[in-house]
């Protein structure tokens, strides 16, 4: 095998120099000869940016800061990792069971320490084996091909050899990303029947939850919690659960359960205290968000929107002038753009509460005059209509919301989000769920309007209906895969058209980075191709 | 035992670890490295049995290839004893079981770890599926188990033979007790047929 390993690019992560030397030295006998050695995740990442490693091998623990299991589930949230990536942690018992339970973001293996040489070397064979094994299906995967990851799972699984769990549980996750819920819930119960597995009721929980049976996957998820207190990723989902169902103290419960138990990635500490202010318990946003940016200082981990988010429990407690000093402290760390309006809101609602209304206006005007809302993320556009609201901007909070809601249809996160807004800003709960039920029913008529037009052959209509809608809508499938459509249609009845061409082309990419699957694809390319 | 307890073992333990290794970087002291690292394992045995007494300990079963399981632990203990022959036979293992990985590692290390203490030259390790159970079983080529560790099987924790197998064996019945598949549990079974058998069966 040390031929092959000498090819493979190897990065070490561990914050002890004694280990770190001592892992390198293990390598290079066992054959490696491509290492690099990191004492940190800033170093780390720095480095995967500009080099693909084969194997990363990261210590659980890496002094005060982040530790090993946070920075896998950031490089996976955030696509860094490549599918086919080897991540091993290295851990000691006691931290054994918190990699282990982190089933919905494992490594792909972990070694318990101390283990000798030769245990490494042939876990590390292991490994490469299904490295290679998987190579095709991983590819795929990094594409966001669902499609082909499905095919190629079902090619292998043909043989029942010891990769066919493994392959169940890659199917069915590629099942539940593309919107296959149904199937993605069969293959879960057929591996539940032979045996319970945690991560394959976490899966069948979430693929409930797509299915609309939130209180099925409400019950799973308490039953997993009951045989198994440690599995983390199952607290989350039940917290999510609950709070899309308007049960915010119920999610705020199981999120501090989870809490108890361990403090946490970032991601829960932001769902937790988002919560928490929603549910008029800034206290404890402010104490688990302030505890959560002190150990992850300076660590990539964290978001602007974690101290928008404790600059907002400060100010729900009247402490106005802590609330901009927040905020003055998480610029220095981010300044790009989008962090800019973030920071601009806060400030916004921080002078308001404490007085300074010309200070709010100008705050305001800045985070505004961002200019295109489609650059912002869907928080960002949320916290902008607050803002809006609080400074008796209705009318714009109004138009912020709807946008909102009409480029994420179907997100009930989001929808759960400008809920909370409008409740806030004194609407109660019924007349807010009407005002977004009006505004999806809205983009719904707008999209059949145009399927319409195009059906009666008013191609012309139709397309400057829905491209219109498009361009304002880039997040909304329906309406950008329709647009799409339309002028492919166009394009196979009434000949080449380089503008409209190059339209169609736009939508067809925005389609594709957002939904590699969508069924219209196929309808889309047909009507190209045909071009040609 | 107390946390402070608990965590003084672990710093020790990381030490004994860390000379082990410094130790496997020398090519003149292999069985030193040997003596250090399976004090470290003890270590790590009772940091797990406290684990056990304050019911922390939980098991996560998943998918395992039983042929690449044993044939790590073998090469594990190989380099450990290199006196001893250890014999992998996984013809008649099922392509994949379920269990605990690492918990079963530390299980199954530990009868591995006597049978070579024990073993006059040869130890087998075997995994086998019968009557819908697996079967991992560690035999040597010893004097085989006394009669009063036939009669105990590792009841207690204090059934301390010579050896100090006593911990190991109370842990390894508590590990496999814990795998269950609806009201059936795992066991461990203990025999003498030309030397000591280890046999642990899992649902």
């Amino acid at each position: 095998m040390a031929s092959s390993l000498s090819e493979k690019w190897v990065l070490v992560i561990d914050d002890l120099e004694g280990m770190r030397s001592q892992l390198r030295m293990s390598l290079t006998s066992s054959g490696f000869a491509k290492l690099h050695l990191s004492s940190g995740i800033k170093d780390a990442l720095e480095r995967m940016a500009v080099n693909r490693y084969d194997i990363i091998l990261c210590d659980y623990s890496l002094g005060d800061s982040t530790n090993g299991q946070q920075f896998l589930e950031y490089l996976r949230t955030h696509d860094l990792i490549a599918h086919n990536t080897i991540f091993i942690m290295i851990t000691a018992e006691q931290a054994y069971e918190k990699v282990v339970a982190a089933a919905e973001c494992a490594p792909d293996d972990y070694l318990l320490k101390p283990f000798t040489s030769a245990q490494f070397d042939m876990r590390l064979e292991k490994l490469l084996a299904r490295q290679g094994h998987f190579s095709g299906i991983d590819v795929a995967a990094d594409e966001q091909n669902w499609t082909k990851v499905i095919a190629e799972c079902d090619r292998k699984l043909a043989v029942k050899d010891k990769y066919f769990i493994d392959l169940c549980k890659i199917k069915s996750s590629a099942l539940l990303a593309a919107n296959r819920s149904q199937e993605a819930a069969d293959l879960y119960l057929e591996i539940l029947s032979m045996r319970p597995i945690g991560w394959a009721k976490l899966g069948l929980a979430r693929a409930y939850a797509k299915l609309g049976k939130k209180e099925e996957a409400q019950e799973l998820l308490r039953e997993i919690l009951a045989d198994t207190p440690q599995y983390m990723a199952a607290y989350d989902l039940l917290g999510t659960l609950l709070e899309q169902s308007g049960d915010k103290h119920a999610a705020l419960d199981v999120l501090q359960k989870a809490r108890e138990i361990s403090p946490g990635t970032m991601s829960r500490i932001r769902e937790l205290s988002s919560i928490a202010v929603s549910a008029g318990k800034p206290e404890l946003a402010e104490t688990v968000m302030r505890e959560a940016l002190l150990k992850h200082k300076y660590s990539p981990v964290r978001q602007a929107n974690d101290y928008a988010v404790l600059s907002k429990a400060l100010v729900h407690q009247g402490k106005a002038s802590e609330a901009l000093s927040v905020v003055a402290d998480g610029k220095k760390s981010f300044t790009d753009e989008h962090s800019s309006v973030v920071f601009s809101v806060s400030e916004s609602v921080a002078h308001h509460a404490a007085g300074s209304l010309e200070l709010a206006e100008a705050a305001l005007e800045q985070a505004m005059s961002g200019g295109d809302l489609n650059q912002l993320s869907a928080q960002a556009v949320v916290s902008l209509a607050d803002a809006c609201f609080v400074l008796g901007k209705e009318e714009e909070g109004t138009k912020l919301l709807r946008h909102v809601v009409q480029n994420n249809q179907g997100d009930d996160a989001i929808h759960a989000k400008v809920h909370d807004v409008l409740t806030a800003a004194g609407k109660d709960a019924t007349e807010a769920s009407e005002m977004i039920e009006d505004c999806n029913k809205e983009v719904i008529l707008l999209n059949n309007d145009g399927v319409r037009k195009a059906e009666a052959g008013q191609l012309a209509e139709a397309i400057e209906l829905l491209c219109e809608a498009a361009d304002r809508l880039p997040n909304n499938m329906q309406i950008v895969s329709n647009a799409a459509l339309v002028i492919a249609l166009d394009l196979s009845r009434n000949g080449k058209d380089p503008d409209k061409f190059g339209k169609c082309v736009h939508y067809r990419s925005l389609l594709i980075n957002k939904s590699p699957n969508h069924p219209k694809l196929v309808q889309i390319d047909g009507l190209l191709q045909k071009l040609a | 035992m107390n946390d402070l307890y608990a965590a003084i073992i672990h710093d020790v333990k990381n030490q004994l670890a860390e000379l082990s290794l410094r130790l496997g970087a020398r090519s003149d002291a292999q069985v030193e490295m040997g003596i250090a690292m399976s004090a470290a394992r003890r270590l790590s045995e009772m940091l797990l049995l406290h684990r056990q007494d304050s019911d922390q300990l939980s098991v996560n079963s998943d998918s395992v290839d039983p042929v690449g399981f044993l044939a790590i632990l073998a090469a594990e203990y190989r380099e450990l004893f290199p006196n001893i022959h250890i014999e992998v036979n996984t013809d008649q293992a099922p392509p994949f079981a379920f269990f605990d990985d690492a918990l079963m590692r530390m299980a199954l290390g530990n009868a591995i770890h006597n049978a070579c203490r024990c073993a006059h030259s040869t130890v087998k390790l075997v995994a086998y599926q019968q009557d819908k159970m697996l079967v991992l079983e560690v035999s040597d080529d010893g004097p085989g188990y006394s009669d009063s560790l036939l009669q105990d099987s590792g009841a207690k924790p204090s059934a301390v033979s010579g050896h100090g197998t006593g911990l190991g064996l109370y842990l390894a019945r508590k590990i496999a007790e814990l795998h269950h598949l609806e009201e059936q549990h795992g066991s461990v079974a203990l025999s003498n047929s030309g030397g000591a058998v280890f046999r642990m069966v899992l649902p």
